[in-house]
C-alpha cells in the first residue's frame, strides 16, 4: 500500500501574488478513490498541477509527501516516476512523436535500461486498452493529441493512465466536455484500475461522473481549503442543495465566483 | 600565357605534377590573379569576415592516407578523404548507359568537354566573390557526375566526402553534377571530417538540371568542430526542370552555406528543404535563396532549425523574381527554435519582387521550447532532455516529413537525433 499526503499546502500563481491555496490537508491511500467537488475557481485544479509539480505554481508552505517522502524539491519527471499521474484539462498537442511510441518512452522511463518493454508485450496491452476505452488503433499511430476532439484528449489520458498504470492518479475535470457515452467509456476505464496498487483524486464540479464512479471519499473545496470530507452521500447531498447551501450551513465567509 | 602560368610557383608545380591540361591551370592563374580585387559575399546578419575563411596555404600535391581510417560509409557508391578517391563503386548497369562518375583530375582528362561547358560557368561564376576565386585557384578534391540524356536512375547514387584534418591543410573541394535532358538521378551525399585540426574547408557544388530533367540532391553535412567552412551549393535549371534540395545542416563548426536555384527555364522548379541543429559555441549562417528567371518558374525554401547551449543559427530566405518571371512564384517559411537563452537565432525573409504577375509569400519564427508541451511530456515520466528532444523532433517534423525520399527522412532523423544528443551533453 501507498499514500498520498498533502499537509497545510499553500500555494500561489507564479505570475500573481493572491494565495490560491491556503492551506490543504489530505491523505489517501491505494485502494481508496477520493472526489474533490467545489465552486469555480476554488482551487482545485491548482491543487493538482501542485501535486504534479506544474512550474507555473509555487508552493508557500507546506509539503506533499507520497509514502512518507517528500517530493516537493522533484521536477515533473521525478514526481511521475515517483508514482504520480495527472490527467490534465487541456493536454498539449505534440506533433512528430505518435501516441504508442510516446506512451513506450514514458512505461520505458520507469524502467531501467536492460529491462525495456518488450513490444510485443506492450503492443498486446496497447491493444486491449485501445479496446476497453472504445479508441481505434488509428488514434495510437496519430500524433500526440494532435488534432484530437477535446473528447479524444480525454480519453486519450485515460490511455495513457492504464498503460502507465501510476500508484496515484489525479483527473482533472476528466468529464468536463464529454458527453454521456465518452464519459461512461472513460469511468470504465478508471474502474478497471481500481484496486490495491491504485489510487484516485478525482475533481469534478458535478455529481454525475460519481455516478459512474464511486468515490470512497468525497471532499468538498472552497475558498482554497478542504471544507467538508464525507462519503459518496455528500456528493448527492451538494448536487441537491448546491455549494452555497454548504457555505452557509458551515457559516464560511467564501465567496462564490459565479454568484451574482 | 605560359609565363602567366610560371609567375605562380605553386600552380605552375601543381599542374606539372598532376600534369594538369592547361586550359584548367588557366583557369586557376585567371582566378588567382583576380583575388585580391573581389571582396567576400555579403550575406544579411551572417558575421563571418572575422572567421579563417580564407584560403591560406599554397596549392600543393596531397595524400591522404586511407589505411588506417575505419570511415562510416554504409553502402556508399563513391568515399573520397581529401582528393583520394578510396571507393568507386559505379554499377555497370550505369556505366553502360554512359553514366560518369570520376574524381578531378579525371575529369580534367577525360571528360573536358563537360568541364569546360558546365564548371563555373552557369550556376556560379569564378569571379562572384573571393572565396568562389580562392576556390578555382586551389581546388584539389571533387567529383564530376554524369547522367546523360533520357537517362533514369532507378537507385540512388551515394558519396562520401571526408574533409582530412589529421593535418593543418585547406580542404578545396568541387562538385559538378549534370543531369542531362530528360533524365532522373537521386543522390545522397554526406560530407565529414577526419581528425581536428584548425582547418578551412570551401566547398562549392554545382547542381546543373538540363531541360525536363530530375534531381534529388540530399545531403547530410558534418563537418568538424575545428574547420571553418564555406559551403556554395548552386542549382541551375532549364526548362521544366526540377530540383529538390534535402539538406541536414549537422557540422559542428562554424560554417556559411549559400544554397542558391537559379530558376532560369520557363516552369522550371526547385524546392529546398533545409534542417539544422547547432550546439556549442558554433556559428550557422545559412543563406538560401530562389531567383525565378523563368515563365511559370517555382521555388519553396522550408528550412526549420534548432539552436541549443550558446551556438548561433542564422536562416536568411530570399525569394528573388526578376522582371519578366511571369507567372513565377517564390514561396518560403523559416523557422528557428532556441534551447537556451544563450543561444542566439535569426530567421530573415527577403523577398525581391521585379514583376507584377507573381505569387510570393513569407513565414518566419523564432522561438523558444514550449513549456506546456515540455511539462505535459515530463508528467508522464520523461526526462527533461528526451522531452526536449521530442519538442524538437515535433518542430523539425514539417520539414522531415516533406523529404521526398524516406530514406534520407530516416537518415537525417538519426543524425538529427545523434547531434542533440551530444549537443545537450555538452551544454
Amino acid at each position: 500500500m501507498a499514500t498520498l499526503e498533502i499537509r497545510d499546502l499553500h500555494v500561489k500563481a507564479k505570475e500573481e501574488s493572491r494565495e490560491i491555496l491556503k492551506g490543504v490537508n489530505l491523505k489517501m491511500s491505494t485502494g481508496e478513490i477520493h472526489a474533490i467537488m467545489g465552486p469555480n475557481g476554488t482551487g482545485k485544479s491548482t491543487l493538482s498541477e501542485s501535486i504534479m509539480g506544474n512550474p507555473n505554481y509555487e508552493i508557500l508552505q507546506g509539503d506533499i509527501l507520497i509514502d512518507g517522502q517528500s517530493i516537493i524539491d522533484l521536477p515533473v519527471d521525478q514526481r511521475a516516476r515517483a508514482g504520480l499521474f495527472l490527467a490534465m484539462q487541456y493536454p498539449a498537442e505534440i506533433p512528430g512523436i505518435t501516441n504508442a511510441e510516446f506512451i513506450r518512452a514514458a512505461i520505458n522511463s520507469r524502467r531501467p535500461e536492460d529491462d525495456q518493454m518488450p513490444i510485443p508485450e506492450f503492443l498486446q496491452k496497447l491493444d486491449q486498452t485501445l479496446q476497453t476505452l472504445d479508441m481505434t488503433q488509428e488514434m495510437a499511430d496519430r500524433y500526440l493529441n494532435e488534432g484530437f476532439s477535446g473528447g479524444e484528449k480525454k480519453r486519450n489520458e485515460i490511455l495513457q493512465l492504464m498503460m502507465i498504470a501510476p500508484k496515484f492518479a489525479i483527473l482533472d475535470e476528466i468529464d468536463s466536455g464529454l458527453d454521456i457515452d465518452a464519459l461512461k467509456v472513460v469511468s470504465r476505464g478508471v474502474n478497471e484500475m481500481r484496486g490495491p496498487q491504485f489510487g484516485s483524486l478525482i475533481i469534478t464540479h458535478y455529481q454525475r461522473l460519481l455516478n459512474y464512479i464511486q468515490p470512497d471519499v468525497v471532499h468538498v473545496m472552497m475558498g482554497g481549503k478542504i471544507v467538508k470530507s464525507g462519503g459518496a452521500e455528500l456528493a448527492v447531498k451538494l448536487e441537491d442543495e448546491g455549494y452555497a447551501g454548504l457555505r452557509d450551513e458551515l457559516g464560511l465567509d467564501v465567496k462564490l465566483v459565479d454568484e451574482e | 600565357m605560359t609565363s602567366k602560368i610560371q609567375e605562380y610557383a605553386d600552380i605552375a608545380e601543381y599542374a606539372q605534377q598532376m600534369q594538369e591540361p592547361e586550359w584548367f591551370t588557366q583557369l586557376r592563374v585567371a582566378a588567382r590573379q583576380k583575388i585580391p580585387e573581389l571582396v567576400l559575399p555579403d550575406f544579411q546578419k551572417i558575421k563571418y569576415r572575422t572567421w579563417p575563411i580564407n584560403l591560406k596555404q599554397e596549392l600543393s600535391v596531397k595524400h591522404s592516407q586511407t589505411a588506417d581510417l575505419n570511415l562510416e560509409t554504409r553502402q556508399g557508391n563513391f568515399v573520397q578523404v581529401g582528393p583520394q578517391l578510396v571507393q568507386a563503386k559505379l554499377p555497370a548497369e550505369w556505366a553502360e548507359k554512359g553514366v560518369v562518375v570520376c574524381d578531378w583530375p579525371t575529369a580534367l582528362k577525360e571528360h573536358p568537354e563537360l568541364v569546360q561547358k558546365y564548371f563555373m560557368t552557369k550556376a556560379t561564376k569564378p569571379t562572384e566573390n573571393r572565396l568562389n576565386a580562392e576556390h578555382v585557384a586551389n581546388l584539389t578534391s571533387g567529383l564530376l557526375i554524369y547522367i546523360p540524356k533520357n537517362v533514369i536512375l532507378q537507385a540512388p547514387l551515394t558519396t562520401y566526402f571526408y574533409q582530412d584534418a589529421r593535418e593543418k591543410q585547406d580542404y578545396v573541394h568541387h562538385l559538378l553534377l549534370i543531369a542531362d535532358e530528360n533524365s532522373e538521378v537521386s543522390y545522397l551525399e554526406n560530407t565529414g571530417t577526419v581528425g581536428t585540426s584548425e582547418t578551412t574547408a570551401n566547398i562549392i557544388e554545382e547542381v546543373i538540371a538540363c531541360q525536363n530533367s530530375k534531381i534529388k540532391f540530399a545531403s547530410v553535412d558534418r563537418l568538424g568542430q575545428h574547420t571553418t567552412t564555406y559551403l556554395n551549393r548552386r542549382g541551375y535549371l532549364e526548362n521544366d526542370a526540377r530540383v529538390d534540395w534535402s539538406m541536414g545542416m549537422m557540422n559542428d563548426g562554424d560554417i556559411v552555406g549559400d544554397f542558391d536555384s537559379e530558376l532560369v527555364g520557363t516552369a522550371s522548379h526547385a524546392e529546398v528543404k533545409v534542417v539544422a541543429i547547432s550546439t556549442g559555441e558554433q556559428v550557422q549562417g545559412i543563406d538560401t535563396r530562389v531567383t525565378n528567371y523563368g515563365q511559370h518558374s517555382l521555388g519553396n525554401i522550408l528550412q526549420h532549425g534548432v539552436i541549443l547551449a550558446r551556438s548561433s543559427l542564422i536562416f536568411n530566405g530570399i525569394g528573388h523574381i526578376v522582371h519578366g518571371a511571369h507567372g513565377a512564384e517564390a514561396q518560403q517559411e523559416s523557422r528557428v527554435l532556441m534551447l537556451s537563452t544563450k543561444a542566439r537565432g535569426d530567421a530573415n525573409p527577403i523577398l525581391l519582387i521585379d514583376d507584377n504577375d507573381v505569387i510570393a509569400g513569407h513565414a518566419a519564427s523564432v522561438g523558444r521550447v514550449d513549456e506546456q508541451k515540455m511539462y505535459y511530456l515530463m508528467s508522464r515520466g520523461i526526462d527533461k532532455k528526451t522531452a526536449e528532444r521530442l519538442v524538437i523532433r515535433g518542430f523539425l517534423g514539417p520539414v522531415l516529413s516533406a523529404l521526398p525520399s524516406k530514406e534520407v527522412q530516416q537518415i537525417l532523423a538519426d543524425m538529427i537525433e545523434r547531434k542533440l544528443v551530444n549537443g545537450q551533453n555538452d551544454e
